[in-house]
């Protein structure tokens, strides 16, 4: 065996982290499965020689033996063992709460990226058209989907069922999905989501957030309807109560609302529910919706899972920076992240 | 210029059986691109970035298994000198067309059908084993983006001077000498990759791929501690999300 003589960077304390000597890296990697029971695992390498274990996702079988196809964390549920990666793509879930974008307008389907290996179908039976819920779709439905959703357009949905390849089939069938606007779009890895009951919250200072389970979020202005329909989450009783009623002030004069008759009012808002224009949005609620935009950038910055309250608490740290523009500097990004994390950990 | 002294050191002072500093990174541009990469063996610097696997154009789909699309992009600063790169360069086409055969055996394609990976190799700076390099990249950015391999794919050059074998040869060396470039899978002696523009002494090849081999063990080890490196971190992190939700 030849031997091969090799460098590495030389050890400098001003620079990252990460630049460590050799010894310091195996001592590391000796140490590391027996602080944390999950170990990591490698492409191409050897995981078990038992026959008796099932192969799940990320692993491959050659020769009666078990290896790991991806770079990630083992894990075994009953006999079935799989490799979970530890980035990759967005894989949808029977329902999912997905922000997505139309890419595609096929035959009475659409094409939606929500973010996963294949664009998810949302067929034309599974929203809700203008003139009701019980409305049959005809040939002229199919010819005007571009009035409903066109290429470009951003919409919430549920994960309906995943077809045989994995890519998933949408549905708008509720009041809480369907077109977005009024707001702002920010893309964040999906592997920083946790699962929730609720994925749409409201936020002081009137905004809406919807967090995609898919990583995609909705940041927008909470609207009138929104107000009525749906409970309040947030912990934060006092501030919430205060900007709910000051929201409600600003919105309860709605002109020629009592003037449409019962019969037409669904369709007069299923109309809407499809509308491209946005409401007049004060420059003070985009300065918000920026600025919420921001810290949610801020908290994938730092790899912090994303979660409503984190956000909250991110905004408050935020409110020390003026501008919402400056927190895009990655030092304040940095430390705002720490702000949340310390928050926590003083909670308990 | 001697391009082996008699003390037995090279032009840039390495033996014949040293490898050039190699220090990689993964995971460089975590919003931009599913995986990402950036190597640098000696002076030849490369990033790679990785989209995919997504939604292919129409004619790029492909029901049985994924497609790989990998372009090589040549930036005109890489060299000493200055050069205008068009667009259609044969030397640079053919190593994409090289590259592609090459991970198509080892990406675990069909696993993703219907779906596209496309991989950009940029060159920052070339300095000799370049193909080499840009494979290193490629790899460490599919295992970034999650994506299934049989394994890694770990590529170095070797050459021959004056019946002396040179690992990891420098663009000096590489001019002057008749060299090889290999690429091997994972720790085994499995070769899925071998160029060589010039002419090699047949008696001397045996010997030569048995040094290049090693340096690319050599290399995997190298690979996969960063990678390893990588996923310790993100566990804490991972820890740190399921925390808050008990």
């Amino acid at each position: 065996m030849t031997e091969i003589i090799s460098i590495r960077k030389p050890l400098n304390p001003n620079a990252d982290s990460d630049v460590e000597s050799s010894d310091e890296e195996m001592l590391e990697a000796s140490l590391a499965p027996k602080n944390n029971n999950q170990s990591i695992v490698t492409p191409g390498e050897l995981i078990t020689e038992d026959p008796i274990w099932m192969r799940g996702h990320g692993t491959y079988y050659l020769n009666e033996k078990t290896y790991s196809s991806v770079a990630g964390t083992i894990s075994k549920v009953n006999k079935l063992l799989s490799v979970v990666p530890l980035r990759g793509r967005y894989q949808p879930e029977t329902g999912d709460h997905v922000v997505g974008r139309i890419t595609e307008v096929g035959p009475k389907r659409w094409k939606v990226d929500i973010g996963a290996r294949q664009d998810a179908a949302l067929m034309l039976g599974s929203v809700n058209l203008p003139g009701g819920v019980l409305r049959r779709k005809s040939e002229s439905d199919e010819l005007q989907m571009r009035n409903f959703l066109k290429e470009g357009d951003l919409l919430n949905a549920e994960v309906q069922s995943i077809f045989q390849d994995g890519s998933a089939s949408l549905h708008t069938r509720s009041l809480k999905y369907g077109k977005l606007r009024n707001g702002y779009f920010v893309k964040v890895p999906s592997s920083l989501i946790i699962r929730q009951k609720n994925h749409l919250h409201e936020l002081p200072g009137s905004i809406t957030i919807i967090i995609g389970v898919n990583g995609y979020i909705w940041i927008s202005k909470t609207l009138y309807q929104h107000q009525k329909s749906l409970p309040s989450t947030t912990g934060n009783n006092a501030l919430d109560s205060t900007v709910s009623s000051a929201a409600a002030k600003s919105n309860s004069y709605t002109p020629g609302q009592g003037s449409v008759s019962i019969t037409r009012l669904e369709e007069e808002s299923s109309w809407e529910i499809y509308s491209d224009k946005n409401e007049p949005i004060s420059v003070a609620t985009k300065d918000t919706i920026a600025r919420y935009a921001n810290c949610v950038k801020a908290l994938a910055k730092c790899d912090i899972g994303i979660t409503e309250t984190r956000i909250i608490a991110a905004y408050e740290a935020s409110m020390v920076y003026e501008n919402a523009g400056l927190l895009l500097d990655e030092e304040t990004m940095k430390s705002i992240g720490e702000d949340v994390l310390n928050r926590e950990r003083m909670r308990g | 210029m001697e391009l082996y002294s008699p003390e037995g050191l090279r032009v840039d002072g390495r033996r014949w059986n040293e490898l050039r500093r190699f220090y990689c990174r993964i995971n460089t541009h975590p919003i931009v691109a599913d995986g990402s990469a950036y190597v640098e063996a000696g002076n030849t610097k490369i990033v790679c970035l990785l989209n995919g696997p997504h939604e292919p154009t129409r004619s790029q789909m492909n029901t049985q298994k994924g497609s790989l699309d990998i372009k090589l992009h040549v930036s005109p600063f890489s060299t000493t000198e200055r050069r205008k790169v068009t667009r259609n360069d044969r030397r640079i086409q053919e190593l994409s067309t090289i590259l592609k055969n090459t991970f198509e055996q080892v990406v675990i394609l069909k696993n993703y059908p219907r779906t596209i990976i496309e991989v950009n190799v940029r060159v920052l700076a070339q300095d000799g084993g370049l193909l080499a390099a840009c494979c290193n990249a490629i790899t460490l950015a599919l295992v970034d983006a999650g994506i299934a391999l049989y394994d890694y794919i770990s590529a170095v050059s070797a050459g021959v001077f004056d019946n002396q074998i040179l690992l990891d040869l420098n663009r000096l060396e590489e001019q002057d000498l008749s060299s090889v470039t290999i690429g091997v899978v994972g720790k085994t002696k499995k070769l899925s990759l071998v160029l060589s523009e010039t002419r090699l002494p047949q008696d001397r090849l045996a010997k030569v791929f048995e040094v290049a081999v090693n340096g690319c063990h050599q290399l995997k080890d190298q690979m996969d501690a960063q990678v390893a490196k990588k996923g310790r971190e993100k566990a804490i992190t991972e820890e740190l999300k399921t925390n808050w939700v008990q």
